[in-house]
């Protein structure tokens, strides 16, 4: 009879903490949407119990509770975002103030530009000229073929050949902020020692 | 929650609001307001108005009919809709010194954000959480809803 007891309470103990854990349970939904460019990026979304990829605009993932992994990604309902994000979204600050960010490509191996960004060059030297931009970040890349340590230094070759030609074309030096990550940062990721043309770049972000 | 978090506030030691400024920089300043939003800066209850300057460990927060738009200095765009509640952890923008790191908590609420200059030089830098989870970013916008407790 007390073996039965006990087990009841047992069986009462674990139904209220299962009852008081989902209860407390937090639901929590991200979308992901398009960037005004029209482009979209890419979140991971983590809980203790795993991670998450959403990649596709116009999908959301639920998390029910911090120790599972969060639900793979679905499309959202459409009348559901603007019911539930409607004024935080239409709070959101306007991005027309933002940067513009254009992307030298390069030659392999080598500080030369490719014929299409050189161009892209000369675009660039107008936009910080229209804005009167003192704030322009230039930031050096290379693929994934070669040691790091010699990626860096060709990274941050090509951004302080990009960084000359604009102060040859009138730039004020202490406007630009030259960095540089070899092959750590990859646009197009890629297997190591894979040639790929669009990682071997210079990015320019104009404020 | 509130209550707790605001009793925790007054608890603290008060500065005066001059002293603050001079030694910490602005992070973010609000562009956009509706409705009730008011920011909690060391134990102080500010009401957010266009223009007002934000700076590190500040909370927003939102009342009913509320919703707050603030852009931050590397041009990272967050908003809240109404009864959200969301702390900037941390925000440090110093190209010169190749220092980069943006850290908000999403306690509840919805929140509408459009990533920034921090996220597109050190993505890695960048620490989007919640409640149940961390977010990393690539570069985008998103909208989140956190239920809170």
């Amino acid at each position: 009879m007390s073996q039965w007891r006990n087990i009841l309470f047992l069986w009462i103990f674990l139904w209220l903490l299962s009852g008081c854990g989902a209860h407390r349970a937090k639901r929590d939904l991200i979308v992901l949407l398009p960037d005004p460019d029209g482009k979209t990026g890419v979140l991971t979304v983590t809980t203790r119990g795993g991670s998450q990829i959403l990649d596709k605009p116009g999908y959301g993932i639920v998390v029910e509770d911090l120790n599972q992994p969060p639900r793979a990604s679905q499309p959202m309902d459409e009348k559901e975002i603007p019911d539930v994000f409607g004024p935080a979204l239409s709070t959101l600050p306007d991005p027309a103030s933002r940067f513009t960010l254009a992307i030298l490509y390069f030659e392999h191996d080598t500080t030369k530009l490719t014929h299409e960004s050189k161009d892209l060059l000369a675009e660039i030297l107008r936009t910080i000229k229209r804005r009167q931009s003192n704030e322009v970040y230039v930031v050096g890349h290379t693929d994934l073929v070669g040691k790091e340590a010699y990626n860096t230094g060709l990274s941050q070759r090509r951004a302080n050949y990009v960084r000359d030609l604009l102060v040859s074309s009138g730039i004020k030096p202490n406007t630009l902020f030259v960095s540089y990550y070899g092959k750590a940062r990859p646009l197009v990721p890629t297997r190591d020692e894979v040639p790929e043309p669009r990682n071997r770049r210079v990015e320019v972000i104009v404020r | 929650m509130f209550l707790a978090l605001a009793s925790i506030c007054f608890l603290l030691p008060l500065n005066g609001e001059a002293t603050f400024a001079n030694t910490t920089p602005i992070v973010a300043t609000v562009q956009k307001v509706n409705g009730m939003a008011t920011v909690i800066r060391q134990g102080q209850a500010i009401s957010a108005k266009i223009g007002l300057e934000l700076y590190q460990n500040d909370t927003l927060l939102t009342g009913r009919d509320g919703s707050i738009g603030v852009v931050f200095n590397d041009e990272t765009l967050l908003s809240l809709g109404p009864e959200s509640l969301l702390v900037i952890d941390e925000f440090v923008f110093a190209p010169r010194e190749g220092k980069f790191s943006i850290a908000v908590r999403m306690v509840k609420g919805t929140v509408a954000y459009l990533s920034g200059l921090i996220t597109k030089l050190a993505p890695e830098s960048t620490h989007f959480r919640t409640p149940t989870s961390s977010i990393g970013i690539r570069g985008t916008k998103f909208v989140a809803k956190v239920e809170g407790e």
